[in-house]
């Protein structure tokens, strides 16, 4: 058997060849454990002010200002979440945001997306100046919007309802926008031929668009419910009565001017955090879903 | 005033039918009629209008003048849902989320009155499903199906609704050479079993030539010839379609008439006697390379030098270089040994030449005698 050996350049262009290998791979560890050191950081960064709030609620207020802080109670204290539910209407709160901010998101997903498709879609006249108008209206800023708003639902005497909460967050026009940008790439051929099959506007709307844009209406929602879950100063203003009010009023309004209770305010906090990361984990498997058909090639 | 209404055996008709956007005129006035049954190619080069009649019949573009009849009727103003055709894509315009049955059977879900029962919606899907040889691939989405597949859910959908006439918009363009030809095959088997009227757009003279019953040619919104496809290769009615069809193209060379002689490339041509040519007028010569052959001395038309050589595989064709004339393309055997710098004779077949007058209008064919040697 004739065994081939290598010629010296040959040994040479391998030893070589090896060493660059050695160093990419090099680089990419120590890059890879850079990248660690860097995400360990943010973590910690993200993460450290929530765990302190876990422990906070689980402590009596007294004990809170201890030094070294002890990170982990020690006994646990449950007063805080007991004086939550019995001296203060956080279940109602609670009830009211998801009410308020589910009833917004529905409403808003169906409106922005109906114009979305009257903008993207249809031809009308005038429609140049509406989509202007409501670009325009994109540009003022919520804070100037509140007294003239505020007039406005008192003279329809919708102060102190839920519909003062409702209402307003519908007109704000950027999901229209949002909603027509995802329409407006859908091919015209699609329509077409649904017009052709006897498929109707609404139809066409309703089965071939809406399904073919759930991705992005999936963010738009979850958008639309975060902002109204965490909406504050608006419901402030509309709403005075308790029964009435949102979460972040609410929890607002357990500051005292002479005594912060943390460890009722962090009971809140956390309690508040977990209706809308149940929405979200939900919602993040329909944006799995909707990544992986749409990563696939038409 | 109103135009004639079309015979009842014609499945699809526009009078005087033309299309502009504001004052740009994309279609002029033509007239067209399809019968039950006939395959009707609209053939053309990108942007030339074609597709856009077929929107105008199916009621997605609005005429600006003219009648379109369907099946008899006037559909001018009727919608797009109640004029009875059907259409098919040239990107599919299959609906993703559904499956191949749902999108086949998408056209009968969406019939009001009478509405369907189920059990008929579903024979009728499976019916034509089967026609296109899709039934094992019903409950598939359409992203799990290859080009052709799709492109075969697209005409199932089309099938299923039981139309006067399909309407098919460059249903092949997306597909491989191999796939097309394929395809090519499946959509003729299927117009034979089903015999409906068909008006396909394609810019493939090859997909016109072996498809169709008859061609409509279009350049520019104009019509510029409609017949059989021999009709258009064999006696084309102007320079545009003698170059449009047939491959390879046909040269065009321009002579003038000379004390009523007209002579190419060293030969007289003869033309039909019905023919008068002015003293003086400028003619327009075209040879279709297919019917230009090699030969030897004795029969030869013409004598040139070849200049490039095509191979083609079936066949090779020569680039000639007249020795007393321009250059012409010239069918030879595919392993002829001829090769550039080589002389040769060029004998004419039946239908090599073609005599345009000066706005490109076909005059008549000629003949070249033999030369005399």
């Amino acid at each position: 058997m004739t065994v081939l050996r290598p010629s010296g350049s040959q040994r040479r262009e391998a030893t070589s060849t090896g060493r660059e290998r050695g160093s990419a791979v090099r680089t990419t560890r120590s890059a890879i454990s850079l990248s660690y050191v860097v995400l360990l950081v943010g973590v910690a960064i993200a993460l450290v002010p929530f765990l302190y709030v876990v422990s906070t609620s689980m402590k009596e207020t007294t004990s809170l200002f201890s030094y070294p802080p002890d990170w982990i109670p020690s006994p646990i204290y449950w007063g805080n979440f007991e004086s939550l539910f019995a001296d203060h209407p956080f279940v109602r709160w609670t009830l009211n945001t998801l009410f308020v901010a589910g009833t917004v998101t529905g409403l808003k997903l169906w409106f922005d997306s109906m114009a979305g498709y009257a903008l993207a879609k249809m031809e009308f006249s005038g429609k140049r100046g509406v989509a202007l108008l409501f670009l325009l209206s994109v540009a003022i800023p919520i804070s100037a919007l509140i007294i003239p708003l505020f007039f406005v639902v008192r003279y329809l005497g919708l102060l102190n309802t839920y519909w003062a909460l409702i209402l307003p967050p519908l007109a704000n026009p950027l999901g229209i926008f949002m909603a027509r940008s995802f329409i407006v790439h859908i091919p015209e051929d699609l329509e077409s031929s649904a017009r052709l099959d006897g498929a109707s506007e609404f139809t066409i709307y309703r089965k071939i668009v809406l399904p073919l844009i759930r991705p992005g209406l999936v963010v738009l929602g979850m958008f639309t419910f975060m902002l109204q879950y965490t909406s504050f100063i608006w419901p402030l203003i509309a709403v005075q009565d308790s029964e009435r009010q949102v979460i972040a009023v609410g929890i607002s309004g357990l500051h005292s001017a002479f005594l912060q209770d943390w460890g009722l305010l962090s009971a809140a906090m956390l309690l508040a955090a977990i209706p809308i990361t149940v929405v979200f984990l939900l919602i993040q498997k329909a944006f799995v879903i909707n990544d992986l058909s749409g990563a696939l090639k038409e | 005033m109103p135009a004639l209404l079309p015979p009842a055996d014609v499945a699809v008709s526009l009078i005087q039918v033309a299309k502009s956007y504001g004052d740009v005129e994309v279609l002029q006035p033509f007239d067209l009629q399809v019968a039950e049954g006939e395959f009707v190619v609209l053939l053309g080069p990108s942007g030339c209008g074609k597709s856009t009649i077929l929107k105008m019949i199916a009621g997605l573009e609005e005429a600006s003048h003219g009648e379109i009849h369907v099946a008899g009727a006037l559909v001018n103003y009727v919608r797009p849902r109640d004029r009875n055709v059907a259409m098919v894509f040239q990107n599919y315009a299959l609906y993703p989320h559904l499956t191949v049955r749902e999108n086949i059977a998408f056209p009968l879900t969406m019939r009001r009155r009478p509405r369907l029962k189920r059990s008929v919606v579903n024979e009728r899907t499976v019916a034509a499903a089967e026609i296109v040889d899709l039934a094992p691939y019903l409950d598939r989405k359409p992203a799990q199906l290859s080009g052709g597949q799709r492109q075969r859910v697209a005409l199932a959908r089309a099938i299923v609704r039981q139309p006067a006439a399909f309407l098919m918009d460059e249903p092949l363009s997306n597909l491989d050479a191999l796939l097309r030809a394929d395809m090519r095959t499946s959509l003729l088997d299927v117009h034979s079993r089903i015999k409906k009227a068909t008006l396909y757009v394609t810019h493939d003279q090859v997909e016109a030539m072996t498809m169709a019953d008859r061609v409509v040619v279009l350049n520019d919104g104009l019509i510029q010839q409609i017949g059989k496809p021999d009709e258009l290769f064999n006696a084309p009615a102007n320079t545009f379609v003698a170059q449009f069809i047939g491959s390879p193209r046909m040269p065009l060379h321009t002579i003038a008439v000379d004390d009523g002689m007209l002579v190419f490339g060293g030969a007289s041509l003869a033309i039909e006697a019905s023919v008068r040519l002015e003293p003086g007028a400028v003619i327009t010569v075209g040879l279709r390379p297919s019917a230009l052959r090699v030969t030897d001395a004795a029969k030869a038309c013409f004598v040139g030098t070849v200049t490039r050589r095509y191979y083609l595989g079936s066949d090779s064709y020569l680039e000639v270089e007249l020795d007393t004339g321009p250059a012409v393309m010239v069918r030879a055997e595919a392993d002829t040994p001829l090769g550039a710098g080589d002389s040769v004779y060029v004998a004419a077949g039946p239908g090599a030449i073609h005599l345009f007058d000066e706005t490109g209008t076909r005059l008549c064919g000629a003949w070249v005698r033999p030369l005399a040697r």
